[in-house]
């Protein structure tokens, strides 16, 4: 039985799942057709998908899933005027922490990346921010107390 | 076969390059990176059990995730721009917070490690079985990127071993309670499994306050 876990996705990153998709699917149906080699080859194929070349099973468990989040997405937009200034999906939070200033992207788990300043909204640290405004303090502490104060929210 | 001698020959090396994290607070006898990934590779299998996760794929993933830094070296987040400063004596107190970076840093920093790296692995699997080389390469990968499901799963397996460690020392030592781990994990884990292993290990090594020197 599918998952049924909502997965939230901003506009580029079900842009990106769905082409995925329409790839996986072409290479695919190259394959059962015996077209492999050439579509393979081409300069065009992104270097990640040559791991679906040798592993059939891979590629449909890929497929399975992108069609399970596909059938499953919400896409994170932006808030209402009114709502601008809470913090949600899609928010970009300006935080003061440990006395330093850092920067998150709150995005939904498939799209997260905290090496690169998106974080999860299903992390501890992410579900914290979520309905915060300017001057909040987010406190978490399991087990060592940190204290994100938010310095500004941003929608783009 | 003589090719692949030599790449276990060289893999074997791990077994004695320990972690740069444990190196920068000073530990006198560093888990190397062998023996991180051994271990994430245990906690990925008996951990992942409980989740519908290609095994065997994942499985791999946490012992070929770590092997480019046979060459590139084991790059932590404070290796990047002038974090470090000159007096080793100042580093371990440097674990106390974590290093925060602009956007722009996350980025460069980003980059630069990944083209490190995946030349590193190139170089290692360049005269083994193409089907193997590819395989480890894509992998890794998948693992840098996050894109499967196994791939975030064994991520964040790598944040708990390394917390684990962390922890594990804090105790042997006596010192510093590590926090700079803990709050990387705080903003890393959204696995449910995961953020539950996380509260037990919190259970299991007690945070005492007063191991840490507050900020005037």
């Amino acid at each position: 039985m599918a998952d049924q876990k909502k997965f939230y996705l901003t506009k580029k990153g079900l842009e990106d799942l769905k082409k995925e998709c329409e790839v996986l699917k072409n290479l695919r149906n190259a394959k059962t057709k015996g077209e492999s080699p050439k579509l393979w080859e081409s300069e065009d194929l992104n270097p990640e998908y040559l791991s679906f070349q040798e592993d059939l099973e891979f590629l449909e468990t890929r497929l399975a899933e992108l069609e399970n989040v596909l059938d499953n997405f919400s896409l994170i937009e932006k808030p209402s005027k009114d709502k601008l200034g809470v913090v949600d999906l899609g928010a970009t939070v300006t935080v003061q922490v440990d006395g330093a200033k850092d920067e998150f992207v709150v995005v939904g788990t498939l799209e997260a990346n905290p090496a690169l300043g998106k974080i999860s909204d299903e992390s501890p640290v992410g579900h914290a921010l979520l309905g915060g405004k300017v001057g909040d303090e987010i406190i978490i502490s399991s087990p060592v107390k940190t204290i994100y104060k938010i310095e500004k929210i941003k929608y783009s | 076969m003589n090719k692949l001698v030599h790449f276990f020959y060289e893999t074997g090396k791990l077994k004695d390059i320990p972690r740069r994290g444990w190196v920068l607070i000073g530990m006198k006898k560093p888990a190397s990176i062998m023996d991180h990934s051994y271990r994430m590779a245990l906690m990925t299998w008996i951990l992942g059990r409980r989740k519908r996760l290609n095994m065997e794929r994942a499985i791999k993933m946490a012992l070929v995730h770590d092997l480019c830094e046979l060459y590139a070296g084991d790059i932590t987040p404070y290796d990047h721009g002038s974090v470090l400063p000159k007096d080793k004596k100042k580093w371990p107190k440097l674990f106390d917070t974590w290093p925060r970076f602009s956007k722009y840093e996350k980025m460069q920093n980003f980059l630069k490690k990944h083209k490190k790296e995946q030349d590193a692995l190139k170089k290692l699997t360049k005269d083994i079985p193409s089907e193997i080389r590819e395989e480890i390469i894509n992998l890794w990968r998948d693992y840098e990127k996050g894109t499967s499901k196994e791939a975030r799963f064994v991520r964040q397996i790598n944040r708990m071993e390394t917390l684990l460690q962390a922890c594990e020392y804090s105790k042997e030592t006596n010192k510093r309670p590590y926090n700079s781990w803990w709050i990387g994990s705080e903003e890393h884990i959204d696995d449910p499994l995961l953020k539950e292993f996380m509260l037990e290990v919190a259970r299991k090594f007690p945070h005492n306050p007063k191991k840490t020197k507050k900020k005037k």
